[in-house]
């Protein structure tokens, strides 16, 4: 057995502690129980691995660890519910496709994930905290047979602060037949972190803490400054008047002739002989009837027609209090022009024809409904109009 | 004891095997041995000659991915065969095959560590690692897929300009979740298994920066058994939650496809499914990386022929885990009686992809039965070939999923047939760069084994004597 | 290896066995009696009582199977710590024969003409595919058909009697002889038997329970079924060691170490067939096509809504919260309670998804269902007392006895 480092015990105030180093298991575990049986409290077993049955022989208790993990995995659910709850039913809600604005099945996935997560990162951070790292700088590095116990040694430490140590301590580990004994004599500096050190790592901290103020602080102000772009997107593209000149085509003109093949509206060519039945008019003049075969199926489908594309406007009864005449009141109640009471004389009088033109080709805010319903299907909503209405 | 054989006394070296398995840790007889063996690598102030060829090459690769992203950024992801109606092309392909193969590492280091499965130890950290790469590559495909990856924080719930908030009924989200979580996890596991080691290699340091930098990210851990009761209590419980957690990304992942309601993709088996196949494929990627690294690092009596064995074994399994889910869903197509599911299988093993699926079939299903023989199982050249079937089988299964099911919808007049741009493959391909470049730089420098834990399964971790609390009968 | 290997005795619980036998035999005959005859006083073609004996069928068919898939997989992984327990598996598994008469009464149902302009069968309605999914269930059946149907159940149980056979067998030879080339034996064999197992239980899931509402289906009903079996028949092997314990079995060889371990696969397994519940219940609700969700449609609805809570709430909240601590696992009473309810809400489960299939309206539980469940459960008792009370409770020549005895938790 070799005797290393200082043995002499009068000076206690700067002695550390005191090593014993074994090779086996066996031979830790052996002087782990004898140095309980004892009765020392500040000591403890440095391993490469842990030596299973050594908990016993020092009389760890069990870590409260697990429950601190149990705790926060319960809070990671429940915030995973309520961050859901908060961004998707209650301050932003989703409402699409005639969904429930909450329903639970869709949010469990995420609710399971943010309790694995609180609870690993908790399991995690409480191994750190509760073992008090990170701790760089401890004075058992200084001794020599300590560079081994993250290899193939097994090093016990019993700390000078125990109330017990004393020249007896030396004696009890001699008994137990280590490798080495040696003796660490307490450290000169404390291994506290410098002040330079300290302030270096306040600045640091506070800077980092910059971009976010900076972030927080535009949410919170308004600016009369146009927004940065950093990246452009199509949001400021370049626009050009009708007759201005171009330097990206090659005739030097921003206006493009209309792609060959296209038709004017009024051309002969896509209205072809039923010139009443496509515009409403003939030779000038309102067509005074409806040109198709009036049927109970074609009055049903006017009806049916008119609950599909007016309603929303002039509402069922063509009152013109639809539900988005009704919005728009309330959006736009300065500017918003109403939908016309379809149940007026002045509609009432006007000539097929004219009901027909209105629908296809738009009046007033009314648009345009000739691409959305077929030519008959229009004649069908004049014949409703005039007569069931 | 004469009418209880000793089993060493039986001539059938079968027998041998099966109940008394040879050794996990081979010709390394003391502790100092595996320290020695795992260490030296790092400290070896130079590499063998075939690191250096792979890590030329992995750069290259990682260079043509660079190249690849930059060109979609500054084009568009018009750059990509994305398009109706195969919208999801091989991002998604290239997504799910790495998550997958980053599924092995944390069920190896959790899984079987709930199992008490001490074979893990001389493969775990590795596997670990190379999660944490393959979910770095498969994290990188949806973000670059979104087309304008600067707002890509949209995704998290932060505020934003808009003032909306992310959409958490979408399954993309749950990835979201799903994915960060298990990086996170997988990280924390890795590290924090590896904090024992980087303090043998701090301490076994030469030079003052390694002594600095492996001193700082063993964070002051000193082996105490104080330390170490509540480390192995945390890592208990890591592995307790990070296996049901397993389980979850690739059943979210899963829900990307099977919430919706293609033919094809909506099927029940789809989470359990899509499970067993990462476990196949990272297991599978977990050989293929082994195989070289045990004979370039000289682990051979770490990673023996055992966990060679075994490895197989559970690829045999879950392979047929697999050709289960296949043919579930092939009966099911039938016998629901929805004739687009059944088109849609139909139109999977004889449409125009038919070659892909038949690629999957042989890859993942046909050829891991070879495992069934004892001599295929320990041939080194045959198992390392088969691991590479096997990813590509995966990859192709992945592929079949996603573009068999959109090729041919419910809208005949939109059939089109899907082919990957020359830039799609150079983004795969530049992919296993980065993987392979993060992985090379890990085996340089971090310890390849879990030294600790491989010590703990040698014979003489174990006391032999009566001590605390080991009192039975 | 040089150590003395530690020989153990058998351990035969004669006394103990032929007492829960009796007992068993005896609730069985009153339980059944009482079943028949309340479902004979409700006058509705014995229906209600089909689907209780169904229910109760089902609810010991996965004892037996899952004690199947137990001792395989036990096999294949060459697993330690479950030694000791193995042998009240290989009991359970050793009724499989038995399961098949009892399933010789559900050929009444299937063959039986009553009831079928109501219901088109009294269990089966593809039997007699009638009212609005008659064409669907048409195309099915080549394979919905009565002969094919029962062709495939003696199929299966051929299969299942003939690997429960030989694997309790070359365990009990074992206790004979000793001979260690059984347990090699029986890990490789182990692989194939499970592959044909996994096949042939996915369908008889499909036929037995599933096809009760023809027109649904679920890929992952199979895998369903097995989680609840394998749950199953962890909860029963608590139950069952310590009912011998407590009769004076088994005392030094099951320890608090094994119920531990059983208690871990119990709160791993109650977390598997939640995942397996949730995820097939997530897609279907998420997808949203009637076909599919017309099956939880009724479940979710009155009056049944009740019943659907105890699924997700009593199946998994309560027995995960219950178990989780490592404290309760390892005090062998409170394990035993949590496996007498988990076994408890197993048989809920199974009653909820067949009996909303055939009573969309009503809840129709009441004496029948607990007579019947009584009934077959007391005749289950019956043939696993009748097979402990011949061998040895112990497999005590098992090669791995010793690493089992071995091993600690921590």
């Amino acid at each position: 057995m070799a005797i290393t480092g200082r043995l002499t015990m009068t000076n206690q105030t700067s002695i550390h502690g005191i090593l014993a180093e074994f090779d086996s298991v066996d031979g830790i575990l052996h002087a782990a129980e004898k140095v309980k049986q004892e009765g020392y409290r500040k000591w403890d077993c440095h391993t490469p691995f842990p030596v299973h049955g050594l908990d016993g022989a020092m009389g760890i208790r069990q870590t409260r660890l697990p429950w601190l993990v149990l705790v926060m995995g319960f809070a990671g659910c429940s915030g995973g519910i309520l961050l859901q709850w908060w961004t998707n039913a209650h301050d932003y809600v989703f409402r699409i496709s005639g969904k429930p604005d909450w329903s639970l099945p869709a949010n469990i996935p995420v609710a399971f994930e943010m309790t694995i997560l609180f609870a690993a990162l908790t399991a995690f951070f409480s191994m750190w905290i509760l073992n008090g790292f990170p701790r760089w700088y401890s004075p058992l590095f200084r001794a020599k047979c300590f560079t081994r116990a993250t290899d193939d040694r097994f090093v016990l430490a019993i700390d000078a602060r125990d109330d017990l140590f004393g020249e007896e301590t030396r004696k009890l580990l001699e008994s137990l037949s280590p490798n080495t004994i040696e003796m660490i004599e307490a450290p000169i500096e404390d291994g506290k972190i410098p002040l330079r050190l300290k302030g270096m790592l306040g600045i640091a901290l506070t800077l980092l803490l910059l971009p976010p103020a900076m972030i927080a602080n535009a949410r919170f102000t308004k600016s009369t400054q146009p927004r940065v772009h950093i990246v452009p997107n199509m949001d400021t593209q370049v626009t050009h008047r009708g007759q201005e000149a171009s330097d990206f085509f090659a005739d030097g003109q921003a206006m493009r002739l209309p792609i060959s093949g296209t038709y004017a509206q009024e051309d002969d060519r896509l209205i072809g002989e039923q010139v009443g039945f496509w515009t409403g008019k003939e030779n000038g003049a309102y067509l005074s009837s409806i040109p198709m075969d009036v049927t109970p199926e074609f009055e049903d489908r006017g009806r049916a027609r008119f609950g599909i594309y007016c309603s929303a406007c002039h509402a069922v009864n063509g009152s013109g209090q639809g539900t988005v005449h009704l919005r728009a009141q309330e959006l736009l109640s300065k500017t918003w022009v109403g939908p016309t009471d379809l149940r007026t004389d002045a509609i009432k009088q006007q000539a097929p024809g004219q009901l027909f033109e209105s629908i296809s080709n738009g009046i007033r805010n009314m648009p345009s409904y000739s691409s959305q319903i077929p030519a008959a299907d229009r004649w069908a909503i004049v014949q409703y109009l005039k007569e069931s209405l | 004891m004469a009418k209880y054989a000793n089993v060493n006394e039986l001539s059938d070296s079968q027998l041998d095997n099966l109940l008394e398995p040879p050794a996990l840790v081979q010709n390394a007889e003391t502790f100092h041995d595996i320290t020695e063996s795992v260490c030296s690598i790092a400290e070896a102030d130079r590499m063998p000659r075939s690191w250096y060829v792979l890590f030329t090459l992995a750069l290259c690769f990682l260079g043509v991915l660079g190249a690849m992203i930059f060109h979609l950024f500054t084009t568009g992801v018009g750059v990509w065969g994305n398009n109706q109606p195969v919208a999801w092309g091989f991002p998604i392909v290239n997504f799910v095959f790495w998550v997958g193969i980053g599924h092995a590492g944390t069920l190896i280091s959790a899984v079987l560590y709930l199992f008490r499965q001490g074979w893990r130890t001389g493969i775990n950290r590795f596997s670990e690692a190379m999660t944490i790469f393959a979910v770095c590559c498969a994290g990188l495909f949806p973000a670059i897929h979104v087309g304008r990856v600067w707002v890509i924080y949209w995704v998290f719930p932060i505020p934003n300009q808009m003032d909306m908030w992310p959409n958490f009924r979408s399954p993309l989200l749950w990835d979201v979740f799903a994915v960060g979580t298990y990086f996170t996890v997988s990280l924390l596991f890795w590290y924090m298994g590896m904090v024992p080691d980087l303090a043998t290699q701090r301490d076994r340091a030469k030079t003052k920066l390694r002594q600095f930098l492996y001193g700082i990210f063993a964070l002051g851990w000193n082996g105490s058994n104080r330390h170490w009761h509540r480390y192995e209590r945390a890592y208990l419980l890591l592995a307790a939650l990070a296996t049901p957690l397993v389980l979850s990304v690739h059943s979210v992942v899963s829900f990307d496809f099977a919430v919706a309601q293609i033919p094809g993709w909506h099927t029940t088996i789809f989470p359990p499914y899509f499970v067993a196949g990462a476990i196949f494929s990272g297991f599978a990627m977990v050989l293929t990386l082994s195989i070289p690294a045990r004979a370039l690092f000289g682990f051979k009596h770490i990673i023996t022929m055992r966990h060679i064995e075994l490895m197989c074994k559970v690829i045999m399994c879950t392979g047929m885990l697999v050709g289960y889910a296949y043919a579930m869903e092939f009966f099911m197509a039938w016998y629901s009686g929805n004739r687009y599911e059944g088109f849609t299988f139909v139109n999977r093993a004889f449409g125009p992809y038919a070659w892909a699926y038949w690629t999957m079939v042989s890859c993942n299903v046909i050829s891991p039965q070879i495992f069934w023989f004892k001599r295929a199982r320990r041939c080194i050249p045959l198992i390392f070939v088969i691991s590479i079937f096997v990813n590509i089988g995966m990859w192709f299964e992945r592929f079949v999923i996603t573009v068999t099911s959109l090729n041919r919808d419910f809208l005949p007049s939109s059939w089109n047939y899907f082919s990957p741009t020359i830039v799609d493959i150079l983004t795969l391909a530049g992919s296993f760069g980065l993987f392979f470049t993060l992985f090379l730089l890990f085996c340089r420098w971090l310890p390849q084994v879990a030294i600790s834990e491989v010590k703990n399964v040698m014979p003489s971790a174990h006391p032999h004597g009566n001590h605390g609390e080991v009192n039975h009968d | 290896m040089n150590h003395t290997a530690p020989t153990y005795s058998a351990d035969f619980a004669t006394a103990a066995a032929s007492r829960l036998s009796r007992a068993g035999f005896l609730c069985g005959v009153v339980g059944l009696a009482v079943a028949i005859g309340l479902g004979l006083a409700e006058g509705d073609h014995m229906r209600h009582f089909w689907l209780s004996y169904l229910i109760a069928f089902a609810f010991v068919l996965t004892l037996g199977v899952g004690g199947l898939f137990f001792v395989l997989i036990q096999h294949i992984t060459g697993a330690k710590w479950s030694v000791t327990v193995r042998r009240q598996a290989e009991f359970a598994i050793g009724t499989i024969p038995f399961l098949a008469f009892l399933a010789l009464p559900l050929l009444v149902p299937l063959f039986s003409h009553e009831g079928v302009e109501e219901f088109g069968g009294l269990l089966w309605s593809w039997v007699h595919p009638h009212g609005d999914h008659a064409a669907l269930i048409t195309s099915k059946v080549p394979f919905l058909n009565v002969n094919f149907f029962v062709g495939r159940f003696v199929g299966y149980f051929l299969i299942w009697s003939l690997m429960a056979r030989y694997f309790k067998n070359a365990s009990i030879e074992q206790d004979k002889t000793g001979e260690h080339e059984l347990t090699v034996r029986m890990r490789t064999r182990s692989a194939l038997c499970l592959i044909v197992l996994a096949l042939t239980y996915s369908f008889a899931a499909f036929d037995l329970l599933m096809s009760t509402d023809p027109a649904w289906f679920s890929t992952i009903f199979g895998v369903y079924l097995f989680g609840a079996s394998f749950l199953a028949i962890h909860c029963f092997l608590v139950l069952s060691t310590l009912y011998y314990q407590r009769q004076g079995h088994l005392k030094k060889m099951v320890t608090i170490e094994h119920y531990h371990d059983l208690g871990k696969l119990m709160l791993a397994f109650t977390i598997f067939w939640a995942y397996i519940a949730f995820s097939q219940y997530m897609l279907y609700w998420y997808g949203n096509i009637p076909e599919e969700t017309a099956w939880y449609l009724i479940r979710i609805t009155s009056p049944w809504t009740n019943w659907s809570w105890i699924e997700p709430i009593g199946h998994f909240f309560i027995p995960f919260l219950g178990i989780l601590s490592r404290h309760i696992k390892r005090k062998p009473p409170l394990l035993g309670f949590w496996a007498f309810y988990i076994l408890v809400v197993h048989y809920i489960d199974l009653y909820w998804l067949v009996a909303p299939n055939l009573y969309p309206d009503t809840v129709p539980f009441n004496g029948v269902e607990v007579f019947a469940l009584i009934g077959v459960v007391g005749l289950f008792l019956w043939k696993y007392g009748q097979q402990a009370k011949q061998h040895s409770l112990l497999a005590h020549r098992d090669p791995l006895i010793s690493d089992c005895l071995a091993f600690q938790n921590y």
